[in-house]
């Protein structure tokens, strides 16, 4: 032992004592630390468990729609884990499914707290956008839609914004929003792809919204795929007949019927395209006496909507309006013959004129009239315009 | 003293060189050593060492309740009719028979008893009260009996402390201040609010602000809480939602909310001063019974389909925050609230008040902010918002700490945005129950348990008696240095006052009475000796703005002591004798 190593002492007891309670009560904190470490792994095993529990109950009962009781498994999960994003999310939809209002009110502050945290989830987007639609709330739930269209979804991505969009097509058909609604569905068009049903149901849409035009493609894009689809066809033909294309509309009507005979609406559709296509003078590729027999036929058709839609009431603008045409019907009357139509030609256009004339003061007199009737006024639209 | 020499041994010389630098190093050391290890400085490591005990005990403490509500309540939302009744009921028959025979300082919230700890047992609080708020709290609020951990845990935290610092073998300075400590920490870890449970530590129950306590609970606290938040997370204890003020007009509709929380204070505080003492007074065997009727009565209003107001109630206050009641219903769950937690308090079940005063604010909060909002829809914001001023409404008026009240919200909800909110209704809660009520909660508590305690209080609003409330107008003889000659010459003058103040040049003061001045008269006719003698002779002098306290200290050994001007130490404002503020000291008392 050196002199410097025995010169070296430690310090004396009363300074070790508090450098030892130190070390001590360190020792006892990190031992106390341990125990309630354990004891913290225990308890929170126990309320992991607990959560699970309640979760696959509030599974089961969510999927059996026992909504109420759903409400309560999840409300209970929470309990013991109160910031599980999916408990959250499905009592929300258990809270939805629900369906009061103060239920829709707490769905919505759940589904808030999760947009918070997640503003990129498809799923809270489209409640929360289910929610403000319901509530009317329409330029909130448009975002929230717009939202969940370009948000994440588990599993199949372009099935989930496929739906979504086509909820948000309903708002906005809902809400009269046609022209936005006319665009979602063109996006909607776009992302198809292959799909005839799916086309066939966007052909629906554009229908509901008045674009017959975009309906007869997306129809017809459909029916390439799937040709003997008796909806799609009925659709096509609608669409045709609505844009006055009544052989097309002819053609897919006649196919629609055949395939399902019930379709009463296409089968009425197709008889007044049947009409349309028979008693139309105008149309191409028809021989002149034919055309003659036609307007002769129209020209009486007329005249029997003039007998069978009299009006009265000496004052009355409707009854002097029919009552000048029944007089013009009177004098051109001798005149529309076999014979009288080759001699004057412009006689053809006049009298047609006139029966379109009649056609349309008895519509706004009388209602629509007879089959015959309806195709006269398709056949004086188809020329004449609206 | 040990030494630290590592020097080599050599000549002569350079041994005593090496060993006087040997001996200085030694000192220093010893000194750096003593210093580390002084008793304030050894004092703030044992608080942080507190900090961490009362975190861990609470932390076990947060466990327990929870699993005894699982195990006794079930583990469901909404508990069978059975369970509802059968467990506070069962729960209160053992805990009555724990506080009876086992742990008999457990009864009640555990404030006073820290307070008495402070300032009567001079910071002793046996380990087995720890034990015992433990268990019988535990069982009481996981059973459903409704009160909360926090008053507990502030008491665990202060045994715990002050078992420490008895192992310690502290001074009794330190100890007095020991438990204060502890239950800063235990509070700060129970609410997750460190500034809070220093507020109201300080206001409640040390009731002063000095540096060398602040250092400790600060300490304790920050230390408690990052324990805590280890175990339990970050999480404040609400979720808030993102909360607005509309219009600085709303204002108006939370002043509303603070008069009706002042008004449900002083209902809630009415209730414990009108009850309590009247179960303590029952016969003695009944006390076996009167947790376990509370906790059946209880039991009844759950099983009625208010099970909300069973326990501390922590998320169904989330839920009102985040708008989930209507107020119709919240505003029953607030009046049922009142009476179960006065059943359980009164009944001397061990438990806290905070928590269940914080679940009535926030019902009635947003009751109040649901009425609003019906009547005045633009005017007023979302409900959950007025759930959160709620509660900081009900702690200001009924436990009147009104800095810790504010704080308090800020921090359970780690929302700022709110403050202008809560410091109107809080005022305005304050304000409503000290008119209405003299006496603090805690106070009452005090005095019905049959203890004096300071009431930090009255403390806080006592006006403090300075220097210019017992001075005297300027003594007519003001004598400058240049006098002593005149004075020495008339020494004869009758009329001269006994006693004369001297100002001295450049500065300073003196004083001299009639006789000193006689007898130098003859020999000194210049005055110029007994100048010199004055000068070596100066008297302190005080501020008109200084406490009468400070005066104390000089009036019995100085007839007469200057109170002069900050300004300018020559002018002189007036005279303090001690006759004087004894006579003020007096005239205070009967006031």
């Amino acid at each position: 032992m050196t002199e410097a190593s025995k010169r070296f002492h430690f310090p004396s007891l009363e300074f070790r004592r508090e450098p030892l309670t130190l070390f001590l009560l360190t020792g006892l904190a990190i031992i106390l630390v341990a125990i309630v470490a354990l004891f913290s792994r225990l308890y929170h095993a126990k309320l992991e468990s607990l959560a699970e529990e309640w979760s696959s109950r509030g599974s089961a009962d969510l999927d059996a729609h026992h909504y109420a009781d759903a409400v309560v498994d999840y409300r209970t999960a929470l309990l013991y884990d109160r910031d599980n994003d999916s408990y959250q999310l499905n009592l929300a939809e258990a809270l939805i499914g629900h369906n009061g209002k103060d239920e829709t009110d707490e769905a919505a502050t759940y589904l808030i707290n999760l947009w918070d945290r997640q503003p990129e989830n498809g799923t809270v987007n489209l409640e929360l956008a289910r929610i403000a639609a319901s509530k009317g709330q329409t330029d909130r739930a448009i975002r929230f839609y717009n939202n969940a269209i370009y948000a994440i979804w588990p599993g199949d991505q372009e099935q989930a914004r496929h739906t979504v969009r086509l909820e948000l097509i309903a708002l906005l058909m809902r809400i009269h929003s046609t022209v936005q609604a006319q665009s979602e569905l063109i996006a909607l068009a776009d992302n198809l792809g292959e799909d005839p049903p799916a086309q066939a149901h966007a052909a629906g849409l554009f229908y509901q919204t008045g674009d017959y035009e975009q309906a007869l493609n997306e129809y017809r894009v459909s029916l390439r795929g799937e040709p003997h689809n008796a909806d799609a066809l009925a659709g096509a033909g609608q669409a045709a007949f609505k844009l006055n294309q009544f052989r097309l509309a002819h053609r897919y009507l006649r196919d629609a019927v055949f395939l399902r005979p019930t379709d009463k609406d296409s089968a009425q559709l197709l008889k007044l395209s049947n009409l349309v296509l028979q008693m139309d003078p105008f149309r191409q590729q028809i021989r002149a006496v034919d055309r003659e027999r036609i307007v002769i036929s129209d020209f009486a058709a007329a005249g029997n909507r003039l007998k069978s839609c009299t009006v009265t009431g000496v004052n009355s603008a409707t009854a002097t309006r029919q009552q000048s045409l029944q007089q013009s019907w009177n004098k051109l009357k001798p005149q529309v013959t076999g014979r009288g139509l080759r001699r004057n030609p412009d006689l053809i256009n006049t009298a047609m004129s006139l029966v379109f004339q009649v056609e349309r003061a008895g519509n706004d007199a009388c209602g629509p009239g007879s089959d015959t009737d309806k195709a006269l006024s398709l056949i004086a639209n188809l020329h004449e315009g609206l | 003293m040990g030494t630290f020499s590592i020097f080599e041994a050599g000549p002569v010389a350079q041994q005593e060189r090496t060993d006087s630098a040997v001996a200085a190093s030694e000192r220093s050391l010893g000194a750096l050593w003593g210093s580390l290890f002084r008793e304030d400085r050894f004092f703030l490591v044992l608080s942080v060492f507190i900090g961490i005990f009362s975190g861990l005990a609470v932390v076990c403490f947060r466990f327990t309740i929870d699993l005894c509500r699982i195990y006794l309540l079930g583990s469901g939302a909404q508990p069978s009719t059975l369970r509802l009744i059968l467990a506070p009921t069962i729960a209160g028959l053992v805990i009555a028979v724990l506080v009876i025979h086992v742990f008999p300082l457990a009864r009640g919230s555990g404030v006073n008893q820290t307070k008495a700890a402070l300032f009567i047992y001079n910071g002793y609080i046996p380990l087995r009260t720890a034990m015992g708020k433990f268990i019988t709290s535990a069982l009481a609020i996981g059973s459903g009996h409704s009160l909360g951990p926090e008053d507990p845990s502030l008491q665990i935290g202060a045994c715990l402390a002050s078992a420490l610092g008895r192992r310690m073998k502290l001074s009794r300075e330190r100890m007095r201040l020991i438990a204060p400590v502890g239950a800063a920490a235990g509070l700060a870890a129970a609410f997750n609010a460190p500034i809070s449970a220093i507020l109201f530590v300080i206001e409640e129950v040390i009731g002063r602000w000095t540096a060398g306590i602040l250092g400790s609970v600060v300490l304790s606290a920050v230390s408690s809480v990052v324990v805590m938040r280890w175990f339990l997370g970050n999480d404040a204890l609400f979720r808030i939602p993102s909360v607005e003020m509309k219009h600085p007009s709303e204002l108006l509709a939370y002043a509303v909310l603070g008069i009706v929380g002042g008004l449900a204070s002083v209902v809630l505080a009415g209730g414990i001063k009108f009850a309590r003492p009247r179960c303590k007074a029952f016969a003695p065997w009944t006390h076996y019974f009167q947790p376990a009727l509370a906790g059946l009565l209880i039991g009844i209003i759950a099983a009625f389909g208010a099970p909300q107001v069973m326990g501390a109630g922590y998320e169904y206050m989330d839920q009102a925050i985040h708008g989930q009641f209507t107020w119709q219903f919240l505003a029953i769950l607030a009046v049922l609230k009142i009476v179960a937690t006065l059943l359980s308090f009164v009944s001397g079940t061990p438990g806290g008040i905070f928590a269940p005063v914080l679940f009535i604010g926030a019902m009635l909060g947003a009751a109040v902010g649901g009425v609003e909002h019906v009547l005045a829809p633009n005017l007023v914001g979302s409900p959950g918002t007025y759930a959160l001023v709620g509660m900081g409404v009900l702690f200001a008026g009924f436990l009147r700490v009104p800095m810790t009240s504010v704080f308090m919200v800020l921090e359970v909800s780690q929302n700022y945005s709110i403050i202008v909110p809560v410091i109107v209704a809080n005022t305005f809660a304050y304000v409503i129950s000290r008119a209405m009520d003299d006496t603090a909660i805690f106070d009452v508590l005090t005095r019905q348990d049959g203890l004096e305690l300071p009431s930090m209080e009255e403390q806080r609003e006592e006006s403090i008696l300075r220097v210019e409330d017992a001075m005297r107008p300027p003594v007519k003889r003001v004598l400058e240095t240049s006098d002593l000659s005149n004075w020495s010459a008339r020494s004869g003058d009758q009329k001269a006052p006994d006693v004369m103040l001297v100002r001295l040049k450049p500065s300073g003061w003196s004083s001299v009475t009639r006789k000193e001045i006689e007898s130098t008269g003859n020999e000194d006719p210049s005055g110029a000796k007994l100048a010199d003698l004055l000068a070596n002779r100066q008297i302190p002098y005080l501020h008109p703005d200084q406490p009468l306290d400070v005066a104390l200290r000089y009036v019995d050994r100085w007839p007469l002591v200057p109170v002069v001007s900050r300004a300018d130490f020559s002018k002189l404002e007036g005279v303090i004798t001690q006759e004087g503020v004894l006579e003020r000291y007096r005239d205070s008392n009967l006031e």
